[in-house]
């Protein structure tokens, strides 16, 4: 990870000490915060980046996680873009029509379902859905994340992301 | 006849899980394959003509359905001895991947309500049970009519696909609280 942080463009030097910050806001658990990088650099779409990211996360998640982080990015990479059309197209009709996708893995991660469902929005918020960002962070509230929080998993999203198009 | 949104009965039977010595019988309970789907399937006698194929054609699927987090479940009211007499026997069910519960006090059948009531033996039903061991699907043809394993997949497929997410959710809907 730091010779990855040193072989950064110099400018991207905000990106390299931003992602040193956002790892470690006193906000999230090390699961949280670590679950969200892993989940956000999968969404990101730059194989050195999950690669480096996940060989970082492995010091502090455990397997469980590290599977479900990597499933939160993969199931919201497919509902971000369902549900958005959903919301984008003027059609009501598409609001009654069934998904027919599987998304058992919303169900089977095995991992903590609030963190699974923070991986989730933070994922949500690089592709960019906004029903999903809104129903995420709804869920989140509900059961009893506060915006710090929520804010603070939405930095990591943004840096990963960032960075994916630098690296 | 148990259907749809009933608990799967409780019940601890023989079954007959493959062909090497030592390894050939396991007990199985309603409470193993925790967290997985199951799919129960029954059929009337052992060594009679209609059941081979479509026992290969579950046996087939197993994959498919393994996939699914689904165990693969088969039984009759014959004996474990004679699920084992009929697998050495029978070139394609030398391989089955899936046990043969053995429900020979009927007990299992008589609380599914699938014994059939002239022939005294469990008619072709099939159980699609959820991981909470509740039933989901049910199919019951007469004794004759072979069944399509496909469509069974196919349904289980339709099962899985509920809008888990919460995106889904439309405005002034309850909040949905997630199963754990």
């Amino acid at each position: 990870m730091e010779k990855f942080l040193e072989s950064l463009p110099e400018h991207a030097k905000d990106l390299k000490l931003n992602l040193g910050t956002v790892l470690r806001q006193p906000e999230l658990t090390e699961q949280q915060a670590w679950g969200t990088a892993v989940s956000t650099a999968v969404a990101s779409r730059n194989p050195r980046l999950v690669e480096v990211v996940q060989a970082e996360a492995a010091g502090h998640l455990n397997e469980q996680a590290i599977h479900a982080a990597k499933a939160a990015a993969a199931v919201m990479g497919m509902n971000n873009i369902f549900y958005r059309f959903r919301h984008l197209s003027t059609n009501p009709k598409y609001g009654d029509m069934p998904a027919r996708l599987r998304m058992q893995a919303i169900r089977t991660h095995g991992s903590d379902p609030v963190d699974f469902e923070l991986w989730c929005l933070a994922v949500s918020a690089i592709n960019g859905c906004g029903v999903c960002v809104d129903s995420h962070e709804h869920v989140l509230r509900d059961k009893g994340i506060n915006e710090e929080t929520i804010l603070a998993a939405v930095r990591i999203a943004a840096v990963m992301h960032a960075l994916s198009a630098v690296v | 006849m148990l259907g749809v949104g009933h608990k799967f009965p409780a019940f601890s039977l023989q079954a007959t899980v493959g062909l090497e010595k030592g390894k050939t019988f396991q007990t199985i309970s309603d409470n193993d394959y925790s967290g997985k789907w199951k799919i129960y399937f029954f059929w009337p006698k052992d060594f009679t003509f209609v059941c081979p194929t479509e026992i290969a054609a579950f046996g087939k699927l197993n994959g498919e359905f393994a996939d699914r987090d689904a165990q693969v479940l088969g039984g009759s009211t014959d004996s474990e001895f004679v699920h084992l007499a009929w697998r050495q026997n029978h070139e394609d069910l030398k391989n089955l991947p899936f046990p043969m519960l053995a429900d020979i006090k009927r007990e299992l059948c008589t609380a599914l309500g699938i014994l059939d009531p002239q022939e005294g033996v469990a008619q072709r039903a099939t159980f699609i049970v959820d991981p909470h061991n509740v039933i989901r699907y049910v199919s019951v043809n007469d004794l004759s009519v072979g069944r399509n394993p496909q469509e069974v997949l196919r349904v289980l497929d339709a099962l899985q696909t509920d809008e888990l997410c919460p995106c889904n959710w439309q405005k002034g809907q309850e909040v949905l609280k997630p199963v754990v």
